[in-house]
């Protein structure tokens, strides 16, 4: 699809751009994924957000492992291999890069690169319960980003400027949502891997450019007849899909599955969420990023998530449910023993848990795993 | 009458007058835990081989984690209300309950008991290792084994469900996540006390006032969650009356640490571990029985410095350790076998604290000062503290022993060793392992990296004392 396609253009000459940009004097905030770090306060800011989202690559988890022993999720030993390497020149672009920490995994990746490297490292804490003291808890920690982006660039975030980069973003999340929705259709308009490619690029694109971007994305599907599929309806959930990590999407799709749904705690931007744009601001980014946001599994107790995939699975009449995981992420091990029979009881669906440390030598034994289930659920 | 398991609990320091007198409590217990006159045999000749039963202070120490078994495993159908808290976990509030509760409860960290007696006395820790891998907490994904042995010790009805249970949420993630894993099988109240150790490196021992309010006002939930489930109400008042029980354990475990400063070292470590986590893993027996029991085994161990015995050669280089294993003596034994006097990681080497600020709850006050020492604030707090116990008690080693599937832990994996070795000098060893389950890291295993290391410190004591 054309918009899709210039999506692709756009990533390929981003850096340029970033680094275009940094000679005029903006400031470049790299974040790690997560759906926690408000994008709204560093635009407000006059800087440009990058989420540093690059995964499926095995080489930045061995690079790792110079600075950390083995046994870290797989996504965030990339991080530390890619930031210890400059390996991804999107470390080597940013000038501070903000952490959101949500679990020990993510801690980990923020003091291995702090103790390590020469970035300028700006973590955050979040929380892992939905009460009134998390919320101001995490209410301060984006107050203090908002201090310091202040603080770095110069320029005062007023309440005229993060409105209306709450209402940039607002629509980015609305069309994001709005295309997502159209594969609760029976014909699914556009696949799993282009929107992943939507969501991916709209994780370092340029807002305005992704809002029109997905703007024409969306007249196009509306324009275009979907085409036929047969397969089996996959809802596709886990801890992070990385940019980069499409193995198991590629293997559901060569199975004869069809993705109809992402739900992950990293790598998918959580364009559930709408951020109010009148009233206390920052009240409105907490409230819209800690409460609204569906916890990921480091939430305890984590029922409000499993609930919600239950809902999906059913809204997106899903046959299926692959649970694909990183290694060693402990939260979403413990929780896939017991969500496969909540799923089975309550919406008799059955799930396949699958893992990955983004070894090449994986990938047979996941195709084997995942034919067999697409083909069980086939029947 | 003799029974099958006299000849082990007079092993482990008990009397005949109270086997007689406890017996229909040892036999339910024992008979819950399934063990037999096979495993009592077992446990006898493990007890023997891998304990200084030389030391009556060391029976009677292995009688106090006995009794704490039974009590654990008989608690519910002697009525009590049972609460479990996790390893680590900040020391007291669980005391501070027991205290208000009285009697009609029992407090305790249930993996750690487990871990001390089947491990440490039975040799039999690995079916219910294994019980906690088949019940949700599956094998190959460096999952905590302290929370498969509760996990386990529950699927095999040999610990009870509990009333309520409350997590360490602020430092592991593991833990609260495994503690959900069994409410949603056994359907207990589940309280999570949460925090966030969102530290750059460097910030400690800066600790923003926002950081106490939140981890004190979590302590506070829990005190009012035990309120409500058990009626009872955890005061500062309450809180002096629980910190007044341990002054005496915290003496006698001050007295113990003193000794050890002899050269030789005059017992192994495996022992002084026995004494220094009852104070973290029971509120009961090791309160009302192990002052006692480390005072006795302090006597026992004046002779032995006054007549020169030790468990290695007289000028061994000393190591000091941060965490022994809690179910498996043999790995301390193998150090010492390699030539290491192993010294643990002494409360009192903790960083020197400001004094704390006064807050305005007891959880903030809590929260202020466990904050202030280091292990809960960040990752530079920790190898900060490790750094002050390091150059402060000039050891020639240390030996960095992070939990492979501990993540607070084995996030510090490589920079720890580095921090400590260039602020101190001191040759440190990372040690991959697991203090809970030795299946994949027995002594065996770790033999060769200990026995290098051990090498190489006493060729640098050579050569300094040419």
């Amino acid at each position: 699809m054309k918009a899709l396609d210039m999506v692709t253009a756009h990533v390929k000459n981003r850096l340029t751009d970033l680094r275009t940009a940094k000679k005029r004097g903006q400031k470049i905030i790299g974040y790690l994924p997560g759906g926690y770090l408000p994008e709204e306060l560093v635009l407000a800011s006059g800087s440009i957000p990058v989420c540093l989202a690059r995964g499926g690559d095995h080489s930045a988890v061995e690079k790792a492992g110079a600075y950390i022993c083995h046994w870290l999720d797989t996504f965030c030993r990339a991080q530390i291999g890619y930031g210890v390497s400059g390996d991804d020149p999107y470390y080597s672009a940013i000038d501070m890069l903000a952490v959101p920490i949500t679990d020990n995994h993510v801690r980990g990746v923020s003091d291995v690169l702090d103790y390590n490297t020469d970035l300028e490292l700006f973590p955050f804490g979040v929380p892992h319960m939905k009460e009134e003291a998390t919320l101001k808890y995490y209410r301060y920690g984006i107050t203090k980003l908002k201090e310091k982006l202040e603080e770095m660039t110069g320029t005062a975030i007023t309440d005229e400027k993060l409105r209306d980069a709450i209402v940039l973003c607002n629509r980015e999340r609305e069309l994001l949502r709005d295309i997502s929705m159209t594969r609760t259709a029976e014909k699914v308009p556009l696949g799993s891997k282009e929107f992943v490619a939507a969501c991916h690029g709209s994780l370092v694109a340029d807002k305005a450019f992704m809002v029109e971007t997905l703007e024409q994305l969306s007249r196009d599907l509306r324009q275009r007849p979907a085409p036929p599929q047969k397969g089996p309806r996959v809802l596709l959930t886990g801890s992070t899909l990385a940019a980069g990590d499409y193995r198991v999407l590629d293997l559901i799709e060569d199975s004869g599955g069809v993705v109809v749904m992402e739900e992950f705690a990293e790598g998918i931007p959580p364009y559930l969420l709408e951020v109010a744009s009148d009233g206390d601001l920052m009240g409105a980014l907490a409230d819209a990023y800690f409460m609204q946001r569906i916890p990921p599994a480091w939430f305890r107790p984590g029922r409000e998530r499993l609930e919600f995939l239950i809902r999906l699975a059913k809204d997106f009449n899903v046959d299926g449910v692959v649970w694909y995981q990183l290694m060693y992420r402990e939260s979403y091990k413990t929780e896939s023993y017991y969500f496969n029979n909540m799923l089975k009881k309550e919406a008799g669906i059955p799930m396949l848990v699958v893992e990955s440390d983004y070894g090449p030598s994986e990938t047979e034994p996941l195709r084997t795993r995942i034919e067999t289930f697409i083909d069980t659920i086939r029947r | 009458m003799a029974h099958y398991y006299d000849n082990l609990l007079f092993l482990c320091g008990f009397e005949k007058e109270e086997i007689q007198t406890e017996k229909h409590r040892i036999e339910r217990a024992f008979a819950k835990l399934e063990l037999g006159p096979d495993d009592m045999e077992r446990g006898e000749q493990w007890v023997r081989t891998q304990h200084d039963i030389e030391l009556v202070g060391v029976r009677k120490i292995l009688r106090v984690w006995l009794l704490e078994l039974f009590d654990l495993v008989l608690a519910k159908e002697e009525g009590k209300k049972i609460v479990y808290y996790g390893f680590p976990s900040i020391e007291g509030p669980g005391m501070a309950i027991k205290t208000a509760a009285g009697d009609g409860l029992y407090c305790s960290c249930p993996d750690a008991i487990l871990c001390h007696t089947l491990g440490q006395i039975f040799n039999k820790i690995n079916p219910i290792l294994e019980a906690g891998e088949q019940n949700g907490l599956p094998p190959g994904h460096a999952l905590c084994s302290l929370q498969q042995i509760r996990n386990g010790g529950m699927a095999m009805g040999i610990i009870p469900v509990p009333d309520l249970i409350t997590g360490s949420s602020y430092y592991c993630d593991m833990g609260s996540k495994a503690d959900e894993l069994l409410h949603e099988k056994y359907g207990h109240r589940a309280v999570y006390v949460d925090g966030s150790m969102d530290s750059r490196w460097g910030e400690f021992p800066h600790i923003p006032k926002e950081r106490v309010e939140f981890l004190g006002g979590q302590l506070n939930k829990l005190f009012e969650t035990v309120k409500q489930e058990l009626g009872v109400e955890v005061t500062r008042e309450v809180w002096g009356r629980a910190m007044e029980t341990g002054i005496e354990l915290g003496r006698a475990v001050a007295r113990l640490q003193q000794i050890l400063d002899a050269d030789p070292l005059p017992i192994s470590s495996a022992e002084v571990e026995l004494a220094m986590i009852l104070p973290a893993a029971s509120t009961g027996r090791a309160r009302t029985e192990g002052a006692e029991a480390i005072s006795v085994l302090c006597e026992d161990l004046k002779k032995r410095v006054e007549s020169g015995v030790g468990v290695v050669e007289k000028g061994a280089p000393t190591v000091m350790t941060f965490l022994p294993s809690f179910s498996d003596p043999s790995i301390a034994h193998m150090m010492e076998d390699a030539g290491l006097a192993v010294k643990l990681m002494p409360a009192s080497a903790a960083l020197a604290m400001d004094k704390p600020e006064p807050q305005p709850t007891l959880g903030e006050e809590i929260a202020d000062r466990q904050l202030r020492m280091g292990a809960y604030h960040s990752s530079f707090g920790v190898v900060k503290l490790i750094e002050h116990a390091v150059k402060n008690l000039e050891f020639d080693g240390f030996i960095w022993p992070y939990l492979y599937n501990c993540r607070p832990l084995a996030l510090s994996s490589h920079f720890l060793k580095k921090w400590i070795e260039d602020t101190t000098h001191v040759p440190t060893l990372a040690l991959e392992m697991d203090i809970y389950d030795s299946r994949s890291y027995s002594a065996g295993n770790l033999r060769t990296k200990v026995e290098a290391f051990a090498e190489m410190l006493r060729a640098r004591k050579a050569e300094a004392n040419i």
